[in-house]
């Protein structure tokens, strides 16, 4: 049957992923993308177009999606249509310094802002 | 009693002109065989389904390949349920040809819109039952469309998935539609259909007279009969020699190279590659549909569609099946062109 939707996926420790990298957190269904100032994103695996599940393609760095071919950069922005717009994210919490991930309600936003970013040092 | 019931679906005499096979080529008469034929195979695959996510998997296996005949089965199930929407498509084309829409078969062509809406949700609802990577897939871009919608797309795709993506809820919703509510309600629009056909004096025939009458038995009977046979044939060797797909089991977390939305929505998947998405998945097929609403009153003292109405209808067909055609065979992975051969 269907899995009951666990709010808070436990991502790991912070010092697991380190600045310029993005790692696929399989429990949340979607990446955890550390920009180089350190800043973290919880990034949907959703392709905004139609749904498909987005690889991370790590030799070119950015999203590829199969289906029609939309691309994304490690903020989610899109680079390539059709793609109507940035993919959705969810928000992040620290708790003893393992980075919680609130899969229960997906953000939708049209681009990337640095607003978005979630920074662990302020709280942790 | 009983005889009293069928008279009111069926006629006692009808006009010679009336049983002849190029007035109706026999498309209304496929139709009802096929679903009649696809409650039948339903029905008998549900004993072996189990609407559950991999269980439907295992289940479908099981029945492709260890259930006595269930590989037949299930072929037969699979085309019958696309061959009877590309039957009750030319089925609406004949009619609108014949200009058999105005009154007094007014009711005939809103319950055949209907009987439509249901073959196609029958279908769609179909589709995912296998819960192998196509049906996954196809279903995730199919519903995904919805949200394109402006104001109730969200919703709506909510609403229809159980959630916000493809999961064993919208396995349940899906099955609990195909397996229940749908056959019902074929029973009754399709009785409504009949009954509206009878009500208007049988199929338009120009010109009829009177004088020269055929009984329906054995007459159109044995016509019928004929034909059924014919059909009959035809879907079991075709289930016989193509097998009903069955790719690996469906994985949310890895999408094929090509995805594609289930045939009869491929045309708007194509629509919304080429244009903005709130025309191509909103305007476009509400034009279309308004105008099939509308048709019964568009050309209401005609024997036969105006040139006008034709020049409409015609231009939303020929769009819809170069869109089909483009999708179903000209595009592989990534939907990049590419020719079949
Ligand atoms: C499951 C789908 C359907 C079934 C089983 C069905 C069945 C039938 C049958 C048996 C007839 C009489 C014989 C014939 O004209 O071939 C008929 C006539 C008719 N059907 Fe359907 N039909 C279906 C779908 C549709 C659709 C999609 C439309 C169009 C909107 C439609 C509109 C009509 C009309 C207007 C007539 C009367 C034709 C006349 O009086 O000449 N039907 N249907
Ligand atoms: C006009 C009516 C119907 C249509 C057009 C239709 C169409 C379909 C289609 C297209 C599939 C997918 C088959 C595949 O790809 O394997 C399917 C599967 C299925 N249908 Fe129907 N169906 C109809 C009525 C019914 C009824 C009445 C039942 C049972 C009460 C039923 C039970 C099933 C089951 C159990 C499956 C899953 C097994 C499988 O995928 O082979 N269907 N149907
Ligand atoms: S679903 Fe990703 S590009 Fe269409």
């Amino acid at each position: 049957m269907n899995t009951p939707q666990r709010l808070f996926v436990d991502a790991g420790q912070l010092s697991d992923f380190g600045p310029g990298t993005v790692t696929l957190i399989h429990e949340a269904n979607c990446y955890l993308s550390r920009l180089d100032d350190g800043g973290l994103l919880a990034i949907s695996r959703k392709c905004t177009h139609l749904g498909c599940a987005v690889p991370w393609v790590v030799e070119r760095g950015r999203f590829e999606c199969p289906c029609h071919a939309s691309i994304f950069d490690s903020t989610g922005n899109v680079i390539q249509s059709p793609a109507p717009r940035a993919l959705d994210i969810y928000l992040i919490t620290l708790t003893h310094n393992r980075i919680m991930i609130d899969t229960s309600k997906t953000v939708k936003r049209s681009v990337y802002v640095a607003e978005q970013l979630f920074y662990p040092q302020e709280l942790g | 009693m009983y005889k009293n019931f069928f008279f009111h679906l069926r006629p006692r005499k009808v006009p010679a002109r009336a049983v002849r096979f190029t007035l109706t080529w026999g498309l209304g008469g496929a139709a009802t065989l096929m679903v009649v034929l696809q409650l039948l195979t339903g029905l008998l695959l549900n004993f072996a389904y189990e609407p559950f996510p991999v269980h439907s998997y295992l289940s479908v296996q099981h029945i492709q390949t260890e259930l006595f005949l269930g590989r037949l089965i299930r072929n037969l199930h699979h085309w019958t349920g696309h061959f009877l929407l590309v039957v009750a498509c030319l089925h609406l084309l004949r009619v609108f040809f014949s200009g058999a829409y105005v009154t007094p078969r007014r009711g005939t062509w809103y319950s055949g819109l209907v009987l439509l809406l249901l073959v196609l949700t029958a279908n769609f609802t179909g589709y995912l039952l296998p819960w192998d990577q196509l049906a996954f897939w196809a279903i995730t871009i199919a519903s995904s469309m919805l949200a394109y919608i402006p104001v109730v797309g969200d919703l709506l795709q909510n609403l229809i998935l159980g959630g916000t993506e493809v999961n064993g809820a919208t396995l349940h919703i899906f099955h609990s539609f195909h397996t229940t509510l749908l056959p019902l309600a074929f029973l009754f629009f399709m009785s409504y259909h009949f009954w509206c056909i009878r009500k208007a004096g049988g199929v338009k025939v120009d010109g009829a007279d009177r004088q020269n009458m055929l009984p329906v038995v054995p007459e159109l009977l044995v016509r019928e009969l004929a034909f059924a046979a014919v059909v009959s044939c035809f879907l079991l060797l075709f289930a016989m020699f193509f097998d009903a797909p069955l790719t690996g089991m469906a994985n949310p977390s890895l999408t094929p190279e090509t995805v594609k939305a289930p045939w009869y929505f491929l045309w708007l998947q194509e629509l919304l590659l080429h244009m903005q998405p709130v025309l191509a998945l909103c305007l476009l097929p509400l034009a279309f549909s308004i105008f099939l609403l509308l048709l019964p009153f568009l050309s209401q003292k005609r024997e036969k569609p105006s040139l006008f109405v034709q020049v409409i209808f015609i231009s939303f067909f020929l769009v819809i099946i170069t869109l089909t055609i483009t999708g179903v065979w000209f595009r592989g992975a990534g939907m990049k062109l590419l020719l079949p051969w």
